[in-house]
């Protein structure tokens, strides 16, 4: 079990969230908690940036569903960068790959 | 000279008595001696002969039972002081072991007040022998032990209440876990519709008896040519999920009544469930439907069904084959307004099984690291090991491969499975 480390960070398309360790049941109400209180303005993208995302389960699917939720409700985009193969592989099975843009780093995910 | 107040020495010259010691000079000063201590000690003394006669008794013990010592001394027994219970432990127990061992201690007995209350009391023997070894009298104390038996009952008192509130706590587990149970039958159908020319099993497994699981299933028929299915899984656990799961049942099982194509079945409980959960909240869940149109002239079933992110159904093919029926690209049921789901359409021949499961049977731990997980490859391989067996036989396989995940089933499973009955008997492989 690795513990849930979150890292916000400002990019010019806006707030980039550095999500390492364990996404699970028990440490999933940390990130909901997070994602819900960032401000967002029209048109800024939220970028979820999980290269060192060791484990996501269907609690951490919901987070990135809510995640996404608020960026709507802002008139913001949101998009994942460098998802590993593992939660890539749920993403494809739950159609969310066709919801989120994906990008393979950060930096991809930042460009304008 | 020796003036007040100063401590006379034990060679001071103008002292009465010159042999007096430190400790006798303590007790000159504090009005205490022998006599006085063995009197008013905080404890009960007596002395009885060997027969338990009454020799000697000290005020303490006389106050306590209201008596005058030319009442007891010669006149009485120890036995006598005691209440008749006491009496009996004295003559049974205590007097007994005292011959033998010469000695006993702490023993808790009552002795009677005269007016008669009890004290209950804790009680120490010595046997004294005479100069030639002969057991010559006995010395008792007696201890005032009515604030040890307060303190014991208190004692008593909290563990007996502590013992009720634990089976009160336990009742109302067991009460809570039946009332899960009867929920969570609720979720799930009491039988299966009979399916003209078709066989149907299913197995559910809860990984914790405590809460409340999201998976569910049902089959049921739509007209009398016509049937439908649907497995599912709700995200999340607990009565939250099973309300999501009890709405989600219904709801699928109005839609398609009122239109059985699976896609249009999906897309309505999409819509209800994206607008009863939404925002920070979202509830939703991975479903297949799917249509049953058996052919009583081929023997043959067509199944139409759409995935809204759900993982591929199973068919075992009669002729010892495995397949998954891909459906790609089906959203998750209840996320977005509008969602895509994904149809397919398969013809089960005599012989030929569905199987449909959630992903508690292919996420399950197959090692102590939980990314080591059972896995797509190993399902098809283990279902092709199983193809060509009735419905019932694929769902006792399946339970079995449950079972030896252990505690590496972390989630809910449930498994569907319907067949379409070999036609030609066939005898079967022993198991």
């Amino acid at each position: 079990m690795n513990p849930l480390k979150t890292t916000t960070r400002h990019a010019p398309t806006g707030p980039v969230l550095e999500i390492s360790g364990d996404l699970d049941y028990t440490t999933v109400g940390e990130l909901r908690a997070l994602v819900t209180a960032l401000t967002l303005q029209p048109g800024q993208r939220l970028v979820l940036d999980l290269t060192g995302l060791e484990f996501c389960d269907s609690s951490g699917i919901t987070a990135m569903i809510i995640a996404h939720n608020h960026a709507q409700a802002a008139h913001a985009d949101i998009a994942l960068a460098a998802v590993p193969d593992h939660t890539l592989r749920v993403l494809r099975l739950v159609g969310l790959d066709r919801i989120f843009p994906l990008h393979p780093d950060s930096d991809a995910a930042t460009q304008p | 000279m020796c003036r007040a107040g100063q401590e006379p020495g034990p060679h001071d010259a103008d002292h009465d008595k010159n042999d007096k010691t430190p400790h006798a000079a303590f007790a000159a000063l504090l009005e205490d001696s022998v006599e006085e201590l063995y009197e008013n000690a905080p404890c009960g003394y007596l002395s009885t002969l060997m027969d338990g006669t009454i020799a000697k008794i000290n005020t303490t013990l006389l106050d306590w039972l209201g008596l005058e010592g030319e009442a007891v001394v010669g006149r009485m027994r120890f036995a006598d002081l005691l209440t008749v219970g006491g009496k009996l432990y004295h003559e049974t127990h205590f007097a007994p072991l005292l011959r033998m061992q010469g000695e006993i201690s702490g023993v808790a007995l009552e002795i009677k007040e005269v007016d008669g209350g009890r004290i209950p009391v804790l009680v120490s023997s010595v046997v004294k022998h005479g100069s030639s070894g002969e057991p010559q009298l006995i010395r008792t104390t007696v201890f005032d032990a009515r604030e040890r038996r307060a303190y014991e009952q208190e004692l008593l008192r909290a563990r007996k209440a502590a013992e009720q509130a634990r089976k009160e706590a336990e009742a109302d587990r067991t009460r809570l876990q039946d009332a899960l149970a009867v929920l969570q039958q609720s979720l799930l159908p009491s039988v299966l519709a009979p399916v003209p020319g078709m066989e149907a099993a299913a197995h559910y497994r809860t990984a914790s008896p405590d809460r409340l699981g999201g998976d569910f299933y049902d089959l049921f028929p739509i007209n009398a040519d016509r049937f439908a299915f649907f497995l599912g899984d709700v995200c999340g656990k607990g009565p939250q999920a099973a309300a999501v799961t009890s709405l989600t049942r219904y709801t699928l099982r109005a839609a398609a009544v009122h239109d059985p194509d699976p896609v249009s079945a999906l897309t309505t409980l999409n819509q209800v469930l994206h607008e009863r959960y939404t925002g920070d909240d979202p509830r939703y869940c991975t479903t297949i439907f799917g249509t049953l149109d058996p052919d009583p002239t081929t023997g043959q079933v067509t199944v139409r069904l759409a995935s809204g992110g759900h993982p591929p159904a199973l068919v075992l093919r009669g002729n010892g084959k495995a397949e998954f029926l891909p459906t790609p690209g089906g959203l998750l049921v209840g996320v977005l307004p509008a969602a895509a789901f994904s149809a397919t359409t398969t013809v089960l021949d005599p012989g030929d099984t569905l199987v449909l499961y959630t992903d508690g049977l292919t996420e399950a731990r197959t090692s102590g690291d939980r990314t080591a997980l059972y896995g797509e490859e190993a399902l098809l391989e283990f279902a092709a090991g199983h193809a060509g067996r009735p419905a019932r036989h694929v769902i006792q396989a399946f339970t079995g491969l449950l079972d030896g995940f252990g505690d590496g089933l972390d989630d809910d499973t449930a498994l569907l499975a319907l067949g379409v009955p070999a036609r030609t008997p066939r005898t079967e492989a022993p198991a």
